[in-house]
């Protein structure tokens, strides 16, 4: 079974982010990039169902100008056996990256496609779902367990409230949540590996997609500086401010 | 000639910083001061498992074959989050020296070395105690002309106190069938060339420790209001913070080049590496200094952190050859006639 891992270049999830000066965007000068920690969720599973004997391949796949070919590196160093960069220049749109993931799909013909959830830049939460529509497959979303049964997959999701098991066709999409697995990190030895792994490289019309964005970045703004708190006189001025001013009794 | 890093060995320094910042937390350190070993068994397989301990051990023996100058940017990190596991003192002092001792000695314990289910520990006269002798499976002593294997059942050990709760120190007691390895002159030049590999670890591990107390107290000094603002915005406290920043700048090329001296093993290797340790050194006791006066009296507690680093960075500086020792290594180099000395010497 051919496994098809989507990673996303992100700010490290370490670092506070700033907003630019005119407001225009997120400033990326000198800020340390890694993987997305769901993408890295993705990839822990994928190469858990190789190293289970389930998968017999391990592809990972990433959208971006060519430094997104670091973490392309990464997968491979992770266990991922091959890359593919699919290049486009500037920020791209979930609806885009779901129609260049369709085309990765078409082209590859994957059993299952596994994506993070969602990216911690943009939080936007939808390409896995936009590729499930548009590619006409099954997808367990928030999957906190995946288990390969014959010809299908049950996905163990995280829903409000529980957990709800679904049981899907392959092929198939899964979503990952944080409880999937702990991604491991990557060995010194395999990283040396990872750069002679084939990496393949393709453009948006070799898949056929048109990259034009449907989106305008309005503005982009950190959020309200928490304010300092204050010493209240006793357990009824705190009951009284509780109730009166922050309604949360 | 090109004497940066290369691709390669600044990715091993991101991953390994990856890990040892997120694995390596102050409170497993302290948890660690509670075990009777102070080590954790644990954490050392996941060093083996990254490829860590085998860094340096030749590929043909289960290692990356890799050299000092390698492993010098992941030493920094070790010191960056005071790892207590004996990684460094492994790579760049045990290794080598079983390298250099060859034969069957070698053969049989650098294989075990890189999957991590051996530990070998250098003990040289110059260091009075040595430095986790409880958990070797093998010790290599240098004693007077000598240099002995000796194996847990064939010594002594005597314990001693350290200001590094996370140090454990030993007296060392071996016995006489301990088998010799190497004898006269080439115990001597195996002695001098371990000493400078210890010395030149204890650099790098100081410009990270040095690194991490600045980082510290740059987050500190950036959150901690009085008179109406962060106290990092006062000139007082940016000065202190200014003048560790310029000696610690000053002391990574020293550091960076001794190492290159000597994985290269060049003729000069040793005033290289007592200069490094002497700048590293001062950078890290500085950090300590001011950090500590940026802090304020809460520096002092024993509740936060900065005194783990600022404790190995006291034990560093005394560790493999003190201040003394190496300023007289650098002054002898420095008045020797016919000395080769100034930019042009450099790398001559």
């Amino acid at each position: 079974m051919k496994v098809l891992v989507a990673v996303k270049r992100v700010v490290d999830y370490n670092v506070k982010v700033r907003a630019k000066a005119d407001g225009s965007d997120v400033d990326l000068n000198n800020v340390k990039m890694a993987i997305n920690p769901f993408c890295e969720i993705a990839v822990e599973e994928a190469v858990r169902l190789k190293e289970a004997g389930t998968a017999t391949e391990v592809v990972a796949v990433s959208i971006g100008d060519k430094a997104c070919q670091e973490q392309i590196r990464t997968a491979l160093a992770l266990g991922a056996d091959r890359g593919i960069q699919v290049e486009t220049e500037g920020a791209v749109e979930p609806l885009v990256v779901a129609k260049l993931l369709k085309g990765v799909v078409e082209k590859e013909e994957p059993q299952l496609v596994i994506l993070g959830k969602q990216s911690i830049d943009g939080d936007n939460n939808q390409t896995g779902q936009m590729l499930g529509a548009l590619a006409g497959m099954p997808q367990g979303t928030f999957a906190s367990e995946v288990v390969i049964d014959g010809d299908k997959v049950n996905v163990t999701r995280e829903v409000d409230g529980g957990l709800q098991t679904v049981a899907l066709n392959l092929p198939a999409i899964v979503t990952t949540d944080l409880r999937l697995n702990e991604p491991r990190y990557a060995s010194l030895p395999n990283i040396m590996k990872a750069k002679k792994k084939p990496l393949d490289v393709f453009s948006p019309a070799d898949l056929g997609v048109d990259v034009t964005t449907h989106l305008t970045q309005v503005s982009v703004e950190p959020p309200a500086e928490r304010q300092a708190g204050i010493k209240v006189e006793d357990v009824d001025q705190l009951l009284d401010k509780l109730k009166n001013e922050a309604k949360v009794i | 000639m090109d004497f940066t890093f290369s691709e390669d060995q600044l990715l091993f320094q991101d991953s390994v910083r990856d890990f040892l910042v997120n694995e390596v937390t102050p409170e497993r350190i302290r948890a660690s001061w509670e075990t009777a070993s102070g080590r954790d068994a644990a954490l050392w397989a996941q060093l083996a498992e990254l490829g860590l301990t085998g860094l340096t051990v030749p590929e043909e023996l289960g290692g990356l074959g890799m050299s000092e100058l390698d492993f010098i940017l992941l030493a920094q990190e070790c010191g960056y989050v005071a790892l207590a596991e004996p990684l460094v003192h492994t790579a760049l002092v045990a290794v080598p020296l079983l390298r250099e001792l060859g034969g069957e000695l070698a053969a049989q314990w650098l294989p075990r070395i890189a999957a991590g289910e051996a530990k070998v520990i250098v003990g040289l006269e110059h260091n009075l105690l040595v430095e986790d002798a409880h958990v070797a499976d093998l010790l290599l002593l240098q004693r007077g002309e000598r240099i002995l294997a000796a194996t847990p059942d064939q010594v002594a050990l005597r314990h001693n106190e350290s200001v590094d709760p996370s140090r454990r120190l030993f007296a060392v007691d071996v016995a006489a069938d301990a088998a010799e390895v190497a004898s006269g002159e080439r115990a001597a030049e195996l002695a001098t060339r371990a000493l400078d590999r210890g010395a030149l670890g204890c650099a790098a591990q100081a410009l990270g420790l040095a690194q991490r107390m600045v980082d510290m107290s740059v987050q500190y000094t950036s959150e901690r209001q009085q008179f109406g603002q962060a106290i990092g915005a006062f000139q007082a406290v940016k000065h202190h913070m200014a003048n560790i920043a310029v000696r610690l700048e000053y002391a990574r090329a020293p550091v960076h080049r001794a190492a290159y001296s000597v994985a290269c093993a060049e003729a000069v290797a040793s005033q290289a590496v007592s200069h490094a340790k002497l700048v590293a050194c001062e950078a890290a006791n500085l950090a300590a200094k001011n950090c500590i006066q940026v802090h304020g009296a809460m520096g002092y507690t024993w509740e936060v952190d900065l005194h783990i680093f600022m404790k190995k960075a006291w034990a560093l500086a005394n560790s493999w050859g003190d201040a003394g020792f190496h300023k007289t290594r650098v002054g002898e180099h420095i008045f020797a006639e016919g000395a080769a000395l100034g930019a042009g010497a450099t790398f001559a």
